[in-house]
């Protein structure tokens, strides 16, 4: 471009345009592919989501009605949406902190360690790849009430005196009613997912069982570029404490990836599926406690065929993670650049 | 930092038992897949099983003595009634199928349904995806960052867009779009969703930017046309990126379970790994918990062996995202 800029290069000039537009046209060629492409497999469908959310369609049917704002205002008022918005909500709020939590205390404790730390590392990571519908299935098998090794588990814990005493804080003198063991202990280990108090924490505790390797892996990342010259000088000021460190420290370094830790965790939060479709399908748990929006699209939009409300939830899930995205945005402009 | 002060002690112990959580189900997956089921129904056999010989039900019900082979074993036993030669019968037919619970769990994994041919249309699957996203992605992230044409800043702007698209979340319109050209319950379906990976692009550009023009000039010198300079001067020098990509890709789509679950509806022919355990699980044998951990073991080993001999790609490759 700067030769061509310069004026005693007409020639040149003339001499390039060619070659200019041999460029600009394998440009277009090249791109071309991936531009149609984006435009048919991922634009055009949000856009027929939002045209199907303000209809009654159903695959198969020769016509529709426009129903105007009936998906949308079904979601909130129905009994069923307003479940479902409450399990994704639950799902959400409790995978995204304890999830990013433990991905960050894992972080710390890795990293602080001279040995092993590569060890606990890739044992953390495992879950990350591993099919989560297998390891969902195999949760399931755990929890199984009569034949599961967890309720195994918490019947040999009770059969024996002293971890019965113990866990049940009884040697404090506590009834067997007042802790959640001596509960067990008394009354019979929990159903877990058929129960309506339990299924929904199983299902999250899964999700961040499956998940905060991979928050872990990202804040080792965002923990290498904490730069040594800054704990020195922190300590130097009187941050003696490690908790002071931290604060001081640590913790607005790793500002831009939490931000983006937990921008990614909750966009994954929002998509659970695996999970409820394995163990509760179909209906989306006892008392629909567990009826998490990709769920719904699936069960309503596809099982159901009933395209107008499952295209109302897409948008809706849309407009969440377009939601997410800008903050995620708005935040990152705003303050998270210490380092 | 001294060797074993308490402090140590209380961070490996913190991390071992996190360590126990994680690890559980895979060595209980691992564990019941080796065991017989009376050895999981009663909760005996420690890790391994006791190995001990078990009778195959299905095989035995299948060479279960029926009337015809009484009245030709007679001549075998000539002189016991027919009960007593049914007995026997049945004796050496169970005896004939005795095996070690490992042998029938596994055995069953891959006869009773056509595990072969989903791991098959796994391979099949991943590999069109992450072929045709390296097909798509490579010239249009070598057109957005070293080609000058009128209309690149727009097309860029598009992937950025994009890339904030969860595919997963526009399941139901590309269900819809696919039914209505007939394209549900085809390779096609499991694999035309993914080929433009927004991320795939934005990734090979963020990193073509980085190649020197001098290398793309002195090839044009050479007269090689653009197209031969993708693909024979920039793919070279993308190898490790297309490494981590390629790791990222094919781990997303072997366990993906959502998208197949949508347009592949009953035609067991094509069936993903995760599909099939799905059905292993939802069908008649779903209290055959050993063939079931070995259905399930046999799919997620091959993800867990390949990250153990190469643990930092795998991580990097996964974590790509994180790139942003």
């Amino acid at each position: 471009m700067s030769v061509a800029d310069l004026p005693s290069s007409a020639a040149m000039r003339r001499a390039t345009a060619d070659p200019d537009r041999r460029q600009a046209s394998a440009g277009w060629l090249m791109s071309a592919p991936a531009l149609a492409l984006m435009l048919t497999i991922l634009i055009a469908p949000v856009l027929l989501a939002l045209m199907l959310s303000f209809t009654d369609y159903s695959l198969g049917n020769p016509s529709f009605n426009w129903v105007g704002w009936d998906n949308y205002e079904r979601i909130f008022t129905r009994s069923t949406y307003t479940k479902m918005l409450s399990a994704t909500f639950t799902y959400v709020i409790t995978v995204v902190p304890l999830s990013v939590g433990l991905g960050l205390g894992a972080a710390l404790l890795i990293q602080s360690l001279t040995r092993g730390a590569a060890i606990y590392k890739a044992v953390y990571f495992l879950p990350v790849m591993a099919t989560l519908l297998a390891m969902t299935i195999v949760w399931q098998l755990m929890l199984h009430p009569s034949i599961g090794v967890i309720n195994r588990g918490l019947e040999g814990l009770c059969a024996m005196p002293f971890t019965r005493g113990l866990l049940s804080l009884s040697f404090l003198g506590l009834s067997p009613e007042a802790t959640w063991f001596g509960r067990v202990c008394t009354e019979g280990a929990p159903l877990w997912l058929g129960d309506r108090d339990y299924a929904i924490w199983v299902v999250c505790f899964i999700g961040i069982w499956q998940g905060f390797g991979f928050n872990m892996v990202l804040y080792l990342a965002g923990l290498t570029g904490v730069s040594r010259e800054l704990y020195a000088a922190a300590e130097m000021d009187g941050a003696r404490s490690y908790w002071e460190r931290f604060r001081l420290v640590t913790w607005p370094a790793l500002g831009p990836t939490t931000v983006f830790v937990v921008t990614i965790t909750c966009i994954r939060a929002f998509q659970a599926f695996d999970t409820v479709e394995a163990l509760f399908s179909p209906g989306g748990g006892p008392g629909k406690s567990v009826y998490v929006m990709m769920f719904a699209i699936y069960e309503k939009g596809v099982t159901q065929n009933l395209m107008g409300i499952g295209a109302a939830i897409t948008v809706l899930f849309l407009i969440f993670v377009m939601i997410l995205t800008l903050i995620q945005h708005w935040i990152t402009e705003r303050k998270v650049h210490y380092t | 930092m001294t060797r074993f002060s308490p402090s140590l002690i209380i961070r490996h112990f913190i991390l071992m038992i996190g360590a126990a959580v994680v690890l559980a189900p895979f060595v209980v997956m691992l564990s019941y897949s080796l065991k017989s089921p009376a050895e999981i129904e009663r909760g005996t056999g420690g890790l391994f099983g006791a190995q001990e010989m078990m009778v195959d039900p299905k095989c035995a019900l299948r060479n279960a003595p029926r009337r015809g082979d009484i009245e030709t074993a007679r001549t075998r036993f000539p002189d016991r009634d027919d009960s007593t030669i049914q007995t026997l019968l049945t004796e050496e037919a169970n005896a004939a199928c005795e095996v070690r619970p490992v042998v029938f769990n596994y055995r069953s994994a891959f006869q009773d349904a056509p595990l072969l041919r989903y791991l098959l249309n796994g391979v099949i699957v991943t590999a069109s995806i992450f072929l045709l996203q390296v097909l798509i992605a490579l010239p249009a992230a070598y057109a957005l960052s070293k080609l000058k044409f009128w209309g690149r800043e727009a097309v860029f702007g598009l992937v950025l867009f994009c890339l904030l698209i969860p595919v997963h979340a526009i399941a139901l319109p590309l269900y819809l779009g696919l039914a209505k050209i007939g394209l549900t319950n085809t390779y096609a379906a499991l694999v035309v969703p993914w080929i433009v990976s927004a991320f795939g692009i934005f990734l090979m550009r963020q990193f073509f930017m980085t190649v020197p023009d001098d290398l793309v000039d002195a090839a044009r010198m050479d007269g090689m046309t653009e197209f031969a300079i993708v693909w024979r001067v920039m793919l070279p020098t993308a190898v490790p990126a297309l490494l981590a990509f390629a790791i990222f890709s094919v781990v997303a789509h072997w366990n993906d379970y959502f998208w197949p679950r949508i347009v592949v509806t009953g035609d067991r022919s094509l069936f993903t790994p995760p599909l099939g355990l799905r059905e292993f699980q939802a069908g008649a044998d779903g209290n055959l918990y050993g063939p079931m951990m070995a259905t399930a073991t046999v799919i997620v080993i091959p993800l867990i062996v390949a990250f153990m001999l190469a643990q930092r790609r795998f991580i990097e490759g996964i974590t790509l995202s994180g790139m942003k």
